[in-house]
Order: structure tokens, then sequence, then C-alpha cells
């Protein structure tokens, strides 16, 4: 892994800010909320206390220790805001609640809605029969030959009564009571405080009636009969069974209002429950005023899990949720909820206490989306800053980790090549002059390739010098020598003279090829251009070879015509032998020394190819270095590495390049790239 | 009366071998260690040949300083630089300054005694006014094998021993190859063949100064040299 890598991670490790932020954020959320919650238990209870101070204004009816029985066939009115129309619609009650079904054993389908405002019981009805049948002359109300709406009531008085609305054509009608005269015949009797408005659809029809509530009592049984006797509702009148009116405490709604501050919704129940009075509304049922982009996306990295909640139903008479019920237990309680809109709702609920009875409880709701939106909005920044540092920070470690990598392959690519193919040592190395560790390291390589470089230097002179520094003594053995004859020698001794001689000419030719190269490079100092004819040159030369070295076929190959170079033609010369010399060497007698000129644009390419071995691989890079040296084996002539390094410098010299390879299905070849100009 | 001849050389054991060799030959020897003892002798009596090595116990350069000294005492004294240092610098420095040849120390003492025989007859032949002329011409060229003088169109051209046997080999048989071994026998002296290469180059340069045009060796690569006329 590079670098770059490794700090791109470990600046990516500062992620990890942002997420504990949403930690500490979603702690904050907590308290907050725990915080709104008590806040609204506590305006909950101070609204119970006040209300159950004056029960009288939130309690019209005595408690009933029954509880309230939809299915028993009690009824609850909810508020009216405004009278009605009575038209045969109920779209102008304001209440978005659906009707509720009444029961039925014929399957006679009715579906009921009660409310109440200050004066009148509002009722709505529905039912499904498609075949009307008008009310006939001959009223009797146990007769069914007509459908009809029962209402069963007990009066304010105590006593019950009926009444029925019929009709023979629709439009507003008035209702009718049955009255058993003293001959126990019913009669009808107009009722015309009870209006309703009789409408007749493809389904059935719709009634909408209006009754004065001082004629409505505490019950109220409500039955729909059709042809056949067909029935749908309550008849428990006779019972006295179910068909209790719940209604909304009158006038409670502006009691409530006083106490509530904006974005409150105030709801009171009763021990059943349901709604007497309500006032305020939630800050989130306007629309338009929380349109929080983006800040929504937060929440999916926070805990805060709305579905987690429970829903809370919209419901027409009673408020639901844990915190009501355990109101009506006697307990103030708060919990978050949320509305089909997925808004976020806060409900705390106190108990209402007359004396140590719970008759009911104070339900106050707030809107919770404050609280979502101060958080989202201290997540964002928070987010957003996070975000920044770490895009700083990963930027920042980028950079840096550029620029070390940058520097490290600077100081790599120069030790690379601090020994350059001609065995040179280039002892600066970059970024040595910087402070830091990568500044040590190239000092300390520095250091190294300056050792080096005297160390190779010095093998480099030695040469020359151990050349020179054993002249004077091999020249006194050989001047002893020669004395030593002259002065002459016996003959059985003579023997020893010509060995030491052949020593000393051993010697000699090891001391003048230790000492080549050296005068190579001195010759090349001097050394002037001439302009002359290499094809001639070569020519010549190679006749030379051919004697000098009869075991190999030596054949040259040039181009027709003349071949003009600028250079040192001694030097070329010098080149050439040294280049046959190595192939001759290498080549088994019998074998073919290849010599080849080649014109090649603006330069001569000089081959020499011979029929030996290959030469490994691994060595060809190095073959021109000074010293190197691979042949092993004995030889009669000393080897030091000096001879290819010649021929570099010669070609190095005239502006070309040595190189070296194998040739296909031959030897060794060498090649010189000699520069026109 | 015997020639006198003095080494100046630091090495003892060279000094006593030369001295021996040519003793040998029938030369008196007078060997000196350094310059100023050297110098001290020369003062008094100058030799008839001087032997010097450059390097002179710790001058480095002793010998050049020797030479030029010499020559302000005597522009005809012969005199030869024989030395372990082969470089082409030192040589055309020593050449410079006047010396009649340039010897590395791998000359053999019969070699050495050759050349300093033949300093000694081509001072006598130069002494002697009439003498048979043993002149070889080749062209423009004319070498006199007594005197060992040479002259290019008419001009002297002033070899060193060394340079003047070359071209004497080259000059008697024109058109032929004298490879370097044959160079080299003919000069009297063991050499490598880069200094033959450079002697060589220095005879030509010595030419051309007089001649621009002149080309008369001719380099056959691979074997070696030739006077073309």
């Amino acid at each position: 892994m590079s670098i770059r890598l490794q700090l791109l991670l470990v600046a990516l490790a500062t992620l990890v800010l942002p997420w504990a932020g949403c930690q500490y954020a979603g702690e904050l959320e907590a308290v907050l909320r725990a915080s709104q919650e008590n806040a609204l238990v506590a305006s909950a209870d101070t609204m119970a206390r006040a209300l159950s101070a004056e029960p009288e204004r939130v309690f019209r009816d005595q408690g009933d220790p029954q509880p309230f029985s939809r299915d028993e066939g009690d009824l609850y009115a909810p508020a009216l805001h405004g009278q009605p129309l009575l038209d045969g619609y109920q779209e102008d009650w304001g209440i978005a609640a659906d009707l509720e079904p009444l029961p039925t054993t014929t399957g006679y389908a009715a579906r009921l809605q009660v409310a109440a405002t200050e004066r009148y019981l509002f009722l709505y009805l529905e039912v499904d029969d498609p075949h009307f049948m008008a009310e006939g002359t001959d009223v009797h109300p146990e007769q069914d030959r007509f459908d009809r709406v029962d209402l069963t009531l007990q009066n304010p008085g105590g006593s019950l009564e009926s009444y029925f609305f019929a009709t023979a054509a629709p439009g507003l009608i008035e209702a009718q009571s049955v009255v058993r005269s003293d001959d126990g015949v019913d009669h009808a009797t107009v009722e015309p405080r009870m209006l309703a408005y009789w409408l007749q659809t493809s389904r059935g029809y719709h009634l909408e009636a209006r009754l004065p509530r001082t004629l409505v009592g505490r019950r109220l049984w409500i039955a729909v009969r059709g042809e056949g006797g067909a029935v749908a509702g309550f008849t428990g009148a006779d019972l006295m069974r179910g068909g209790r009116l719940f209604m909304a405490t009158s006038g409670l709604d502006a009691v409530l209002a006083t106490f509530i501050r904006p974005g409150t919704r105030a709801t009171v129940v009763d021990a059943n429950a349901l709604k007497l009075g309500a006032a305020g509304t939630l800050r989130s049922g306007t629309p338009g005023d929380n349109p929080r982009p983006g800040g929504s996306w937060y929440r999916r990295f926070v805990t805060a899990d709305t579905t987690r909640w429970p829903m809370q139903v919209n419901s027409l008479d009673r408020v639901n949720g844990a915190s009501v019920t355990q109101a009506l237990g006697g307990h103030s309680a708060a919990e978050w909820m949320r509305t089909d809109g997925r808004d976020l709702v806060l409900v705390a609920a106190a108990p209402i206490l007359i004396g140590t009875e719970t008759r009911g409880a104070v339900v106050l709701e707030q809107a919770g989306d404050q609280l979502l939106e101060l958080r989202d909005r201290a997540l964002g920044r928070l987010f957003n800053l996070t975000l920044l540092a770490t895009l700083v920070a990963v930027l920042f470690a980028f950079g840096i980790a550029t620029l070390i990598s940058l520097r490290i392959g600077r100081l790599r690519a120069a030790a690379g090549s601090a020994v350059g193919s001609d065995g040179r040592i280039r002892r600066e190395m970059p970024e040595s002059a910087r402070a830091d560790e990568i500044g040590a390291l190239a000092r300390a390589f520095e250091g190294l390739l300056a050792r080096l470089d005297e160390h190779t230097q010095y093998l480099r002179t030695l040469g020359g010098k151990l050349s020179h520094e054993l002249r004077t003594p091999l020249t006194i053995v050989r001047s002893s020598l020669d004395n030593l004859e002259s002065e002459g020698v016996r003959a059985d001794q003579s023997g020893f003279v010509t060995r030491a001689r052949e020593g000393v000419a051993r010697l000699q030719s090891i001391l003048s090829a230790l000492g080549a190269a050296a005068r190579v490079e001195e010759i090349i100092k001097q050394a002037e251009r001439v302009s002359f004819d290499l094809k001639a040159l070569l020519s010549s030369a190679v006749a030379g070879y051919r004697d000098a070295f009869s075991g190999r076929r030596i054949e040259l190959t040039a181009p027709p015509d003349e071949c003009s170079l600028r250079g040192a033609p001694d030097l070329i010369a010098q080149l050439l032998d040294k280049l046959v010399e190595n192939a001759v060497d290498f080549c088994p007698p019998g074998g073919t020394i290849d010599v080849r000129l080649i014109r090649a644009g603006s330069h001569y390419e000089l081959s020499v190819i011979n029929d030996g071995p290959p030469i490994p691989p691994q060595i060809l890079e190095r073959l021109f270095e000074s010293l190197f040296e691979q042949r092993t084996g004995r030889d009669e002539k000393p080897h030091f590495g000096l001879g290819l390094y010649i021929v570099r410098l010669i070609a190095e010299f005239h502006g070309g390049k040595a190189s070296a390879g194998n040739a296909q299905g031959r030897g060794a070849e060498f090649t010189i790239v000699l520069p026109l100009i | 009366m015997k020639k006198q001849i003095a080494i100046v050389e630091d090495e003892p054991a060279l000094r006593e071998n030369y001295s021996a060799a040519l003793s040998r030959h029938g030369y008196g020897v007078k060997t000196y260690a350094n310059r100023r003892t050297a110098m001290q002798a020369f003062g008094t009596r100058l030799p008839d040949l001087v032997i010097i090595d450059i390097a002179l116990e710790d001058e480095a350069e002793g010998g050049f300083d020797l030479c030029r000294d010499l020559r302000a005492l005597s522009a005809e004294l012969p005199l030869i630089f024989l030395t372990a240092r082969d470089s082409e610098l030192d040589a055309v420095s020593g050449l410079r300054l006047g010396a009649d040849d340039f010897l590395t120390k791998d000359v053999s003492l019969p070699h050495l005694a050759a050349r300093v025989a033949a300093l000694f007859r081509r001072i006598d032949a130069l002494r002697r006014p009439e003498r048979a002329a043993n002149v070889v011409r080749t062209g423009a060229l004319a070498i006199d094998g007594e005197t060992m003088q040479s002259t290019w169109k008419g001009v002297p051209v002033t070899l060193s021993l060394t340079e003047f046997w070359i071209v004497h080999a080259l000059a008697r048989h024109p058109g032929h190859v004298k490879n370097r071994q044959q160079l080299m026998d003919a000069a009297n002296v063991v050499l490598d063949d880069q200094t033959i290469t450079s002697h060589i180059k220095r005879v030509r340069r010595k030419f051309v100064e007089i001649d621009a045009a002149f080309d008369a060796i001719q380099t056959v690569y691979g074997m070696g040299y030739r006077w073309i006329e």
C-alpha cells in the first residue's frame, strides 16, 4: 500500500467526528425531549387542577359508572361549530369522521352520525334502500308499509317518548310523535320542533335531522325501518339499555382556549376518554411552515426513527394513546406519537380529579417538529463542519503524502541511477538539503555513495598505480638479469636466467594490461579528430587480423562506397583490436568472426559477431564497466576487465555508444554506434 | 680517453645496474642520487652524456629541472631521459626540453648501451667535417644514418633518437609495411603499441611543421606503418 493511500486512510479516520457528533446530537435530543415532556406534563397538570376547581363547567352530567359502549347503542355527539343547513348533506358539519354503521340483523344497511350545538342535536343518516316506500295516509307505526326512522328518547322529565320521520315525498319534513290514545290506538301527531330533510338518492335516502336539546334527555335510541320488516339500529329502549347520549360540554372549548399557548392543542376527555372539549391547533397542521430540505436525510444517520412511535388516531370522539389511559388511571404521563402525516406530536395527559375520583383528563398536544428542526439544524451544521474538516484533513493528508512520495520517488530514482552505466558514481542526492528524515536518508545515501565512489576511484586507479609502482622494482630485476648475462653465466645456470626473464616478461605484460585503460584515457584527452575512411581502416585492419589469427575466419561486410568518419583513426583501430581480440578469445578454432559496418541514417553501426557461447543476459549491462571481468578460466593472458571498458571510452569519445547482445543463432555480438558528424 | 657518462637516478639498485652495464661497455660512469649533487659535479666538469630520471628523491620533476639547467650550461650535451613514467605528456615535455631521447625503464641494458653508443656516434660524426656520406634519399627525405640527422626538402627535422630510428626503418624500404615489433626492434626499444602510435604521431607532427602537405607515413591498420613516396 502506497504512502499516499495509507495517509488517506488515516485522514478518513476523521470521519468518526460526524459519527460522534450524531451520537452527541442524539443524546442532546433525548434530553431536550425529556424536558419538553416535563414542561408539557406540567402544563397539563396545571390545566387539570384549574379545571377541577370548577367541575360544573367541565362536566355537565353526573358521572356514570357504566363505561361508554357504542355497541350497546351509546351515542357520542361531538360539538359542532356553527349551525349546519338542513339539506340532506353532511359536508357542512365540518366533521371529517366516518359515519357509524348501525347494527342490523336483517341486512338493512344504515349509517349514523350524531353531533350537537348549544341548542340542537343533529342526526345524519344514510340508508341503503333503493325501494322508496312513501308514507301513506293511514299512519300506523307498527306497520312496516313505508320507510321510516324511529326515534325513542327519554325526555328530560325521564319518560320515554317515540317519534318517527317518514314522508310521502322527499324534502323538509317534521317528526311525528306517536301518541297512544285512550282507545288504545296509536296516532301520529306532528312535532314541528323536530325538523328533518329527506333526500332521495340512487342508493336510498339521506336524512338530516335537527332535534331541540330541550326535548332530548339523557337517552336516545335510533332505528331505521324499511320494507318487509327490515330494520337497523338500536331498539333497547324497552330494557333501558344503551342509548345513552354523551355530548361535548358546551362552553368548554372557550374555557380551554384561555389556557392554551399557540401551537398547542388542549383536549378534555371524560372518564370514558370521550372528548368534552378541545381548543387550539398544532403548528404542524399548517402547511408550508416546516420545509426542511436536506434536513431529513441526516435523520438516517441518527436514531430518531419515528416509526417506532405509536400512530395518533385522528378520532372524532376520543383521544387515544397510552398517556390518556394512564391519566384516566390517575397519573400524569407523556408520550410521543406520530400523525398519519408523519409529523411528531408530543402528547401529555393529566387526570382531572374531583375529590379522589378521576372524572376525566386534560390532554395537551404539541408539535414535536420544533425539536426535530432544532436537532436537524444542529446536526446539519455539525455535519457540514465536520465534513469540511474531514475534507480539509483528507486533502491535507493527500497533499503531504503526495509530497512525501514524490520526494521518496525522487530519492529512489536518484539512488537507482547513482551508479551510471559507465560505472561512474554520482554522489549528489536530491533532498539532501532538507532537515527532515528524508533529508537525513538522502545524506546517508550521499555518505554511502561518497565512500563507494572513493573505493571505486581507488580501484580504477589501482591498475595504473600498480603498473607504475611496480615498474621500478621490475626494472631492477631485469637490469640485474641483463648484467648477470653480460657478466657471463655458466651454461648450467642459464636456464634459471631464462626462466627469470620469462617471469619478468609475464609480469611486464600484466603491468601493461593493468595500465592500459589509464593510458587510453590519457590518449583520449589529447586525441585529435581527423576525417578518415572508416571502411578503408576496417579493410586494412581485418587483413591484419587474418594474418594474426589464422585459426579463425574473419569476414568483413561493409557498404560499397567510402564511409567517411571524423574521429581518431588510431583509437578506432584500437577499439577494433579489442573487439576482435575479445571475439577471438571466445570464438572456437575454425569459427567465424564477422565484422560488419552498416550506414544507418545519421550513424554507422559497427558490429563484431563471433561463434562463441552467448553472453548470459544478466551481465550484458555490465560488460562495458571498468574492471568487470567474468572470465574465470585460466588463460595465458591476464584479463582485468578493461578491454571492453576501453572500447566504451573510445566509442564515447566519438559521441557513440557501445552495446552487447547475442546474435540470432550465433554467439556474442558487440555493436558500436558512431554518429556521422 | 673514456667517455664520461653521468647517471642521475635516485634508486640505488638501478643506479648500480646501469653503472655496471655501461662500465662494461667501456664508459666511465659517475652516478648521482639527486639534482643537487649532480649539479655540483657538473659545475666542475661536464660529462660527455647524461642519463636522467625524472623523479629524483623528493623532487617529482627534478629531472626536468636538471635538464633545463644542463641545457643552459651546454646546448650540445647529449641527454637521455630514462624514467618509469611513460605518459605521453612526460615524453613530450622531456623532448621539448632538448633531450635527445626519452626512454622508459622497460628498455633493456643492451638497448640502453646501443642508444648511448648511437648518440656518441652521432656526435662524432657531426664533429668530423669530412665524412663518407651515408645518406638515404627517399623523395624529399634525406636521412643520414651516420649523423642520425634527417632533412625534409632540405630542412633539418629534429628527431629524437627513437624517432630517428623509426623514420629510418620506414624510409629505408618505402612501400613496405613495418609492424610495430619491427619498428621497436629498429629503435632498440621495447614499447607497447600505444607508445609506438604516439611516436609515429609525434614524427608526423614534426614533418608537418615543416611541410603542411606531408603525408608520407601511412598507417596500415591492423598491421603497422609504411613510408610512401
